[in-house]
């Protein structure tokens, strides 16, 4: 009660006007997505005419059309399933390393942490070459192992670093205590240490989920028709036929770009930690 | 006493160490990494040799000669090439551009953000603001083509309401840099006031609030309380924009594949060019190699900051 009346006693003017400013940058930097969104439920005959049209009636033909082509929705089923797929055995394995860096701090651990690092800082076409030949060479192109193994690789990185720094936050005292208790250590990691560390597991699911359905590059030079994902489709199939279909950019854009704003939604604090690789943690 | 204390030092060092639980603790932590080690050599190590092995032969897929061993020929055919060096001087000019200005507009937007920390439906307009930078570049750079379309889109519908005449942006010679300078900010500004926004929350509530009792003058608060705590996390925030830019290569590749003429051909363009247009692997590896002495000297400097940071808050 007390709160309410201090906050009704606070000048609003200048307030207003900032909170005003805000709102209006982040709807001006929304605007070409939603611009994007908008064309995806025109009726198609207004998409591609001179003056744009801003007021009409929408409709999901674009959709439902963009869906009924033959791959659409392998492309959404391909992304699912190495994203998923990839993404959890990466948050598993990296657990365990991250475990054995923040524990045991084996001979080496800055340097192996060092080296994982400058794998995601690397730019991706300077690696393509060595992996299309090497998967060339073990006839990994266009299969799900291949790619989920390098999806994994992919992922490794960011999830031991954000999962070490959760880690090196919990006390090793409950690991010791879980010891004179006489729990095994596979009791302490999984049962004692890991529920404590969920926050740092949520983060690196969802941001690796992110990066490796936005991934382009090696999707597009390793995988072919059966492990192509949305990024590979969006790109081929804007481009049939010479002239760039908009309808369907619009329409797989938009489903392609809304989950990812409800995951900001929903994991905007994490988003920090997600973006920087899981080296800075903070407060946005 | 002296020798007495020698011999004491001795006869500790005689005893035999507790070698056992350390060897088998040993062992369970290299278990441990067993796994991240496997993919980490299979998926990154095995490539990278790969790799610098290619970049000493000359090697093309569409010549009929077998892959010949031409030792550093590669290094300094790419040392010598002018086109190559104009693409790395566009790429830092890029980078240089683009973070100053992402920067400049972040940090503003980032303050704007932390003084309306209670305004109304703070979290949405958050998300509206920050989905550029998780929309992978392949989708920006196409949903920018159509806005940007000089007959359909909707930008240049209002310079021609405007009275202006039409323009291409992305085929025009001066301004397709521009534009790509441009569509990159629109990316990442969003990122830049993130980090603002957590430079800013490193600062300890309790110092903010010290500062405000004492009225001390903006100029001040910024140099004495906020610059010394959220100077770290601005550092790495904008070297990892600068490792980012970099890497930029979908998105000058959609947007504008480089063109008009080489105007936008940035570094890591060139390098797919190299690769899957004209399949010079060998001399594609070369450069590479050159990359990934630049990125590994990037994550060096981003660790030192990192332990700067972690130091200074001990």
């Amino acid at each position: 009660m007390a709160e309410t009346t201090f906050k009704a006693k606070r000048k609003p003017g200048p307030i207003r006007f900032a909170t005003l400013g805000a709102w209006g940058i982040s709807l001006l930097f929304f605007l070409p997505v939603a611009w994007i969104i908008s064309t995806a439920f025109k009726p198609k005959e207004s998409i591609v005419v001179s003056p744009p049209v801003f007021f009409f009636k929408p409709t999901f033909n674009n959709i439902t059309e963009a869906l009924s082509f033959d791959n659409t929705l392998d492309y959404f089923i391909h992304s699912i399933v190495y994203s998923f797929g990839s993404v959890t055995i990466a948050i598993l394995v990296s657990y365990l390393a991250a475990y054995s860096f923040s524990r045991y701090k084996p001979a080496g651990t800055d340097f192996l942490m060092f080296l994982l690092l400058s794998t995601r800082f690397v730019p991706a076409a300077a690696f393509v070459v060595p992996y299309f030949q090497l998967f060339n060479l073990l006839k990994l192109k266009d299969s799900y192992i291949g790619l989920i193994a390098f999806y994994t690789m992919f992922s490794i990185p960011f999830s031991v670093w954000i999962l070490k720094g959760f880690l090196d936050g919990i006390s090793q005292r409950y690991d010791e205590t879980g010891l004179v208790y006489g729990a095994s250590r596979w009791h302490i990691m999984f049962k004692v240490i890991l529920p404590q560390v969920k926050p740092g597991l949520v983060a690196s699911f969802v941001f690796n989920i992110l990066f490796v359905w936005n991934e382009f590059l090696f999707n597009f030079q390793l995988g072919g028709a059966k492990t192509f994902g949305v990024p590979v489709g969006l790109f081929t199939g804007s481009t049939k036929g010479g002239a760039i279909d908009w309808a369907y950019v619009a329409s797989i854009g938009t489903l392609y770009v809304l989950p990812l704003v409800v995951v900001i939604y929903a994991f905007q604090k994490y988003l920090l930690v997600g973006l920087t690789f899981g080296t800075v943690r903070g407060e946005v | 006493m002296a020798k007495s204390i020698e011999t004491l030092e001795k006869s500790i060092k005689d005893v035999p160490k507790a070698k056992k639980p350390e060897s088998k603790k040993n062992w369970f932590s290299w278990g441990l990494l067993a796994p991240v080690l496997f993919f980490f050599i299979l998926m990154s190590v095995l490539p990278t040799i790969w790799m610098f092995g290619l970049a000493f032969y000359d090697y093309t897929l569409t010549s009929a000669n077998k892959p010949k061993l031409i030792g550093f020929k590669n290094f300094f055919d790419f040392l010598a090439n002018q086109q190559l060096a104009g693409s790395v001087s566009r790429t830092f000019i890029f980078l240089l551009c683009a973070i100053i200005l992402q920067t400049f507009l972040g940090i503003l937007i980032g303050v704007l953000f932390w003084k309306n920390d209670k305004m109304p439906g703070r979290r949405i307009a958050l998300t509206l603001f920050f989905t550029p930078m998780v929309v992978t570049p392949i989708a920006t750079s196409l949903f920018w083509k159509f806005i940007l379309d000089p007959t359909l889109g909707v930008i240049n519908y209002f310079v021609s309401v405007l009275g202006f005449e039409r323009f291409d942006t992305l085929t025009d010679r001066t301004l397709a840099f521009p534009t790509l300078v441009f569509v990159d900010t629109w990316m990442w500004t969003p990122f830049m006031t993130l980090m603002t926004l957590a430079a800013l929350g490193s600062v300890p509530k309790a110092e903010l609030e010290a500062a405000r009792i004492d009225r001390l003058p903006l100029i001040r608060l910024i140099k004495t309380v906020i610059w010394p705590h959220a100077k770290f996390i601005l550092g790495l925030g904008i070297l990892l924009r600068t490792i980012d830019a970099f890497k930029t290569m979908d998105l000058a590749y959609v947007l504008t594949g480089g063109g008009p003429g080489d105007r936008t051909e940035l570094i890591a363009v060139s390098l797919y060019r190299f690769a899957f247009k004209s399949f010079k692997l060998g001399y594609s590896s070369a450069v590479s190699v050159f990359l990934l002495f630049i990125a590994i000297a990037l994550t060096a400097i981003y660790l030192y900051i990192l332990n700067a940071r972690k130091k200074a808050e001990e």
